[in-house]
């Protein structure tokens, strides 16, 4: 069987879990809604009945894009970092500092300076975990854990003592960048913001990372057989420490991007785990950034509905924790696909 | 003859996709020898699994002493009647041969059968023994005792169990020529007392000195069942692989030249950190195959990867072509045109998840013809695929085609592509033949042979011994990890006399060793 054959049966595989959960979705809203046909309605269709919500799921999306992205990388080079939400937090932490207290910068200076210190602060961080599994053979599922623990709660530590705005009153966040540093809108009156192009750039500069050069060669060789990469002369050390960094980095740019495009300051507890939420983006994706960015529209697309339908129906947003729930079930249930795949075989062989 | 078993058009699909059998008949006679012979890959193991329960067939009907069976496990196989002795040992290193026999069917004595039955327990393997003359010593501790005992220990556990019908699995692939012969005896032993035995193999050899009949499987299907005193290995070979095979190596006399790879009083640990290869030296001429032969597990493994540097040494000195391998790392190793065809190549040779492209390209995606700025020349690395598949007959749709889809004899084409693509001055060869069918045999000894006569040195390590003889020019024997003879095989010499020294029964005098 070849490659395309096999990626033709995934992507159908996918598509259809997806569909599936949402139909259990909508038969969920029949049995607990006295007005299923508002909730459904708004749910499937209320994201794309105004620029305003066309443009929320895109910003919705940018930092799942990021986180996904983040982990999809680790995932390829066979490391299981459960860490991008601690390396989010990081990123957004030193960027955000970094905007607020460099003074006297012109912004085209100011502002690759705030992102590339969001990156380094991410990718130190991230390293941490990768040099302990590298050297030390430490199972990084749960020093990345741990480690979450220690990012958040001494971000969080900071911005309720040291860096809190005196005028944030019973908010702990930092005071507001300045206004010319946040990402503006794309287009004035829609509401998306330059984090959305960033994003897609960002999916194309990983794929060809991935599949166009050495590293990336190298990187999904350590990860898919790692005893054939030793044996090929692969550093697989290397591997595991630079696939961290980079996811390291990618997680902080989804952190200091959501700082800068959404919230304005740093706040705490501002991710409500976008850096998990990555986790199921890049198993969706099957660990490709193309499908990174396909996964995080809809996963955006699927909470921005369930929100317009708790605005309009007596249906909870919660149901689109559900649908998501199911579609990772659907999706990570392997043996599904051994299944279609054996069955397919079955009728070509008869 | 009474039929003891028929197994009717048996279908077995893997839920990886892999169609192990496709429409197998077999039919076995009470008391006889039946030797099921076919390539690897052909679905010899895959039917003897259904046979024992421990796969399920995907269609077909198995009828055991006239009575259609199902069997849910090797539980109700055993039930039956039939035992089965698997490639890989299944035994308790840590306890005696008798215990390991008995184990979960101890017998017991005393108030409520709370206490073993010690004596009474010894008493009956030592009639077991007796009575099929399989010799082995009771008492001893299975991690001391030596492989072919081992086998005898499956063989007993098997027969205490009540079994009559007996399943070996490619039982001579762990064992010496004398080895072999002493399992044969017992075989007919077994025989004689109307046990029946189906006898799972590719060396056509065996099949004609043991069996009764035999059922050749090709590509998951029956191709036809024969009596074994009317037919001829040509003709069992011809039915294996369709064609007909040469079975000689034909190949000139070697013309050495200056030696490229020095071995000198090297020892390598193993995994546990003791001594797998202890004070061990030879060289290696530009221009000869220098073969390694003895039984696995006595040294060879470590011994090559320290070579390719996968492995850490204690001591002594790899030189390679005037340069010190030992500190150097497996990439600048790889560089310095040494080929390797490690023996493992499902897991170490080839990354079955990729393609075919992506496991070709190992090395040259460090040379800088592949590369264009930062990215990899896909143009260039599709054009050399393509080539390889053509110059070594990779059968295979494309280059995107993922190497898990490939039979073994193909994949290890893939392996042999890349690393005689490079030029090597020194070709590693470990088991380059194991579990490839005869065709691919062929062409890989052709291969090898073209290269030693280009000049490349090439050190070949396998388990199968005629193998070795075929293509060797010299011959060194590894016998617990030390070399105990280097033998001159210009003219081949016989299996017989390598087989003693494999077993450590005769040994060279140091000096000659020591060249």
């Amino acid at each position: 069987m070849n490659t395309r054959k096999t990626l033709t049966l995934e992507l159908t595989g996918i598509i259809g879990a997806a569909l599936v959960a949402i139909l259990l979705g909508i038969i969920i809203i029949y049995i607990v809604s006295e007005e299923p046909l508002t909730a459904i309605q708004s749910l499937l269709l209320g994201p794309i009945s105004s620029a305003f919500n066309i443009g929320t799921v895109l910003n919705k999306a940018v930092p799942l894009i990021f986180t996904g992205l983040a982990l999809a990388i680790v995932f390829q080079a066979g490391v299981f970092s459960m860490g991008a939400e601690g390396q989010l937090y990081m990123g957004a932490f030193v960027g955000a500092l970094a905007a607020l207290y460099i003074p006297g910068l012109p912004v085209w200076v100011h502002l690759p300076i705030i992102f590339l210190a969001a990156i380094c602060a991410g990718a130190i961080f991230g390293a941490i975990p990768g040099f302990l599994k590298a050297y030390l053979n430490t199972d990084e599922i749960v020093t990345t854990l741990m480690l979450n623990f220690i990012a958040i709660l001494s971000t969080s530590y900071f911005v309720n003592n040291i860096f809190k705005d005196p005028a944030s009153g019973g908010y702990a966040r930092m005071q507001y960048i300045a206004s010319d540093l946040r990402l503006g809108r794309i287009v004035e009156g829609f509401t998306a913001h330059y984090g959305i192009i960033i994003a897609l750039a960002t999916v194309i500069v990983i794929y060809l990372l991935l599949y166009k050069t050495k590293f990336g060669y190298e990187l999904r060789m350590v990860g898919q057989n790692s005893r054939f990469a030793h044996y090929g002369g692969i550093s697989t050390k290397k591997i595991i420490i630079l696939s961290v960094v980079i996811s390291g980095g990618l997680a902080a740019l989804a952190g200091i991007i959501e700082i800068l495009g959404v919230h304005g300051t740093f706040k705490d507890y501002f991710s409500i785990n976008l850096g998990f939420d990555g986790i199921i983006i890049a198993l969706l994706a099957r660990n490709h950034p193309f499908g990174v960015a396909v996964a995080a529209l809809f996963y955006a697309y699927l909470q921005v509905g369930a929100q317009l339908m708790q605005g309009a129906s007596d249906v909870p947003r919660e149901l689109a924790v559900i649908i998501q729930v199911i579609l990772v079930l659907l999706v990570s249930s392997q043996a599904i696909f051994t299944f279609l795949r054996q069955k397919y075989l079955l009728r070509q062989g008869r | 003859m009474t039929v003891l078993l028929e197994m009717k058009d048996i279908h077995k699909v893997y839920p990886n996709g892999t169609k192990a059998n496709q429409g197998v008949d077999l039919t076995v006679h009470e008391g006889e020898i039946h030797a099921l012979v076919g390539e690897n890959g052909a679905g010899k193991s895959t039917l003897m699994k259904i046979l024992f329960g421990l796969e399920t067939p995907t269609s077909g009907e198995i009828r055991y002493k006239g009575q259609p069976v199902t069997f849910q496990g090797p539980r109700d196989a055993i039930k039956q009647g039939i035992g089965m002795v698997h490639q890989h040992f299944m035994l308790v290193p840590s306890l005696t041969v008798s215990e390991n026999i008995l184990l979960g069917d101890e017998l017991r004595k005393g108030f409520f059968s709370l206490f073993r039955d010690r004596k009474r327990e010894l008493t009956e393997v030592d009639q077991l023994i007796q009575r099929y003359t399989l010799k082995v010593d009771p008492q001893a501790k299975v991690e001391m005792i030596s492989v072919g005992q081992k086998q005898r220990v499956e063989i007993l556990k098997v027969l205490y169990r009540g079994a009559r019908l007996i399943i070996l699995d490619e039982p001579t692939a762990v064992l010496t020529p004398q080895e072999t012969d002493e399992l044969f005896h017992s075989m007919k032993e077994l025989v004689k007392e109307n046990y029946t035995v189906i006898f799972i193999t590719h060396k056509l050899r065996e099949v004609m000195e043991i069996s009764d009949r035999a059922t050749i499987l090709r590509a998951g299907k029956t191709i036809e069942t024969v009596q074994t005193k009317n037919s001829s290995q040509e003709e069992i070979s011809k039915l294996m692989v369709g064609r007909n095979v040469l079975f000689r190596v034909e190949k000139e006399e070697a013309k050495p030249k200056e030696p490229v790879l020095k071995v000198n009083h090297l020892t390598v640990p193993d995994d546990k950190g003791l001594e797998a290869i202890r004070n061990v030296s030879f060289q290696i001429r530009a221009g000869e195959i220098f073969g390694f032969a003895g039984v696995e597990g006595n040294g060879q493994t470590e011994l090559i990867e320290a070579i390719t540097g996968l492995r850490k040494i204690k001591s002594g000195q790899i030189e390679y072509l005037g340069q010190d391998l030992t500190e150097k790392t497996v990439a600048q190793i790889r560089a310095m045109k040494i080929g390797h065809i490690p023996e493992d190549r499902q897991t170490t040779g080839a990354c079955l998840t990729s393609t075919i492209s992506e496991n070709l390209i190992l090395d040259c995606c460090r040379a800088k013809e592949y590369r264009r700025g930062p990215f990899l020349e896909q143009k260039k690395i599709k054009g050399f695929s393509q080539q390889m598949i053509k110059d070594f007959d990779i059968r295979v749709q494309n280059e995107d085609a993922l190497a898990g889809s490939l039979s073994g004899g193909n994949l290890q084409k893939v392996i042999i592509a890349r690393e005689l693509s490079k030029n090597p001055k020194l070709l590693i060869a470990s088991q380059p033949t194991r579990g490839v069918d005869i065709g691919a045999i062929e062409f890989i000894h052709r291969e090898i042979i073209k290269k030693r006569d280009e000049g490349t040195a090439v050190l070949l390590v396998s388990a199968e011994l005629s193998e070795v003889i075929n293509l060797s020019d010299r011959i060194g024997v590894l016998y617990n990890g030390e070399i105990v003879a280097i033998l001159d095989n210009s003219t081949p010499l016989s299996e017989e006399e390598i087989g003693s020294y494999m077993l450590g029964i005769k040994r060279q005098e140091q000096e000659a060793v020591a060249e």
